[in-house]
């Protein structure tokens, strides 16, 4: 590792946006590093598992890159590449495709075995799948505050919505939820409670 | 799931505790997708071919310029001496030599100055024709 690389784990993001800014792929290597993760798995929820999950993911990268004074307050680096990529998953070009999640939850859906028990892989694919078929903006909310840990005010940044808009969007994702898994609603709750999870 | 951060007191805000505790257990069974292998590096390839479109640096005040009462006082000091020294020849009367005599009035006579106009040769025509 060399010591420009140590240099920059040590900065923020607003520095390393700066030194980006000044053509360092030093400094967006280590932008990458941080928030790739978070950024995937949100586009990797919102498409449901699609295959360009990582394209998407890459497009909200290269856009900051480009140009990366369009983003003003580097405190707030995370939140606008989250909306970046949301922003490309629910334009027109590239509509979540929830297919391989659907095909699964055929799979797992236990009203077909109704005496079966949930495995953990069956639920895991059934619980993808159902938030998978939330609207986009329910879907948007929840990833970002229940998977991505944003509080309410982060989230709702994000999203470019008030945080009484964003708490309504969580609140009908939870009734949705809560209404599509009804049937194994108490499985997966007491699931968790049997696993010491 | 949380990312090591507990948002649950802000998020839960309007339902009940045990709702929340289901939500958050029933989210648990959700998978936890993993960064496919490379997707780093391949992004970094996409990036050293991506050239940046503006290179616009973060606005930075201009240092302060240095004070500049030493010029000022440089450039007015001739400028008041030259003054003086005009006030001081003028009044002296030293340098009058030099002046427009229309201004001075020297070379101008009073007969030139009443008449103008050639009305005072007008006796000598009048007389002429008497004649």
């Amino acid at each position: 590792m060399t010591r420009d690389a140590t240099a920059f784990q040590q900065m923020t993001d607003a520095g390393l946006l700066e030194a980006a800014a000044a053509g360092s792929h030093a400094a967006f290597t280590e932008i990458v590093t941080r928030h790739f993760q978070p950024v995937y798995r949100l586009v990797w929820r919102m498409t449901g598992g699609a295959a360009d999950a990582e394209d998407v993911a890459q497009d909200a990268f290269v856009t900051l890159w480009k140009n990366p004074s369009q983003l003003r307050e580097g405190a707030a680096l995370r939140g606008w590449l989250m909306r970046v990529a949301a922003n490309a998953v629910i334009d027109g070009s590239r509509r979540p495709r929830p297919a391989a999640l659907d095909d699964a939850s055929e799979v797992a859906d236990p009203q077909m075995m109704p005496d079966a028990p949930l495995d953990r892989t069956q639920a895991a694919r059934l619980v993808d799948s159902r938030i998978a078929a939330l609207p986009e903006r329910q879907r948007l909310a929840l990833s970002l505050v229940y998977f991505e840990g944003l509080s309410n005010i982060e989230a709702a940044a994000a999203m470019e919505v008030s945080v009484d808009a964003l708490e309504s969007l969580l609140a009908r994702a939870r009734r949705s939820l809560k209404e599509s898994l009804s049937a194994e609603w108490r499985d997966l709750v007491g699931g968790l409670t049997e696993t010491g999870q | 799931m949380d990312n090591g951060k507990d948002s649950r007191p802000d998020r839960i805000r309007g339902e009940s505790m045990a709702d929340a505790c289901e939500i958050d257990a029933v989210l648990a069974h959700a998978s936890v997708p993993l960064v496919p292998e490379g997707a780093v590096s391949r992004l970094m390839a996409r990036i050293a071919e991506e050239p940046q479109v503006a290179k616009v640096m973060l606005f930075r005040p201009r240092e302060e310029a240095p004070r500049r009462s030493l010029l000022r006082f440089a450039t007015a000091l001739p400028l008041a001496a030259s003054l003086a020294l005009g006030i001081y020849l003028g009044s002296k009367g030293t340098l009058d030599f030099m002046l427009p005599t229309a201004i001075t009035g020297v070379a101008i006579s009073e007969d030139s100055l009443d008449d103008l106009g050639g009305v005072g040769e007008a006796d000598d025509y009048a007389s002429e024709s008497l004649l």
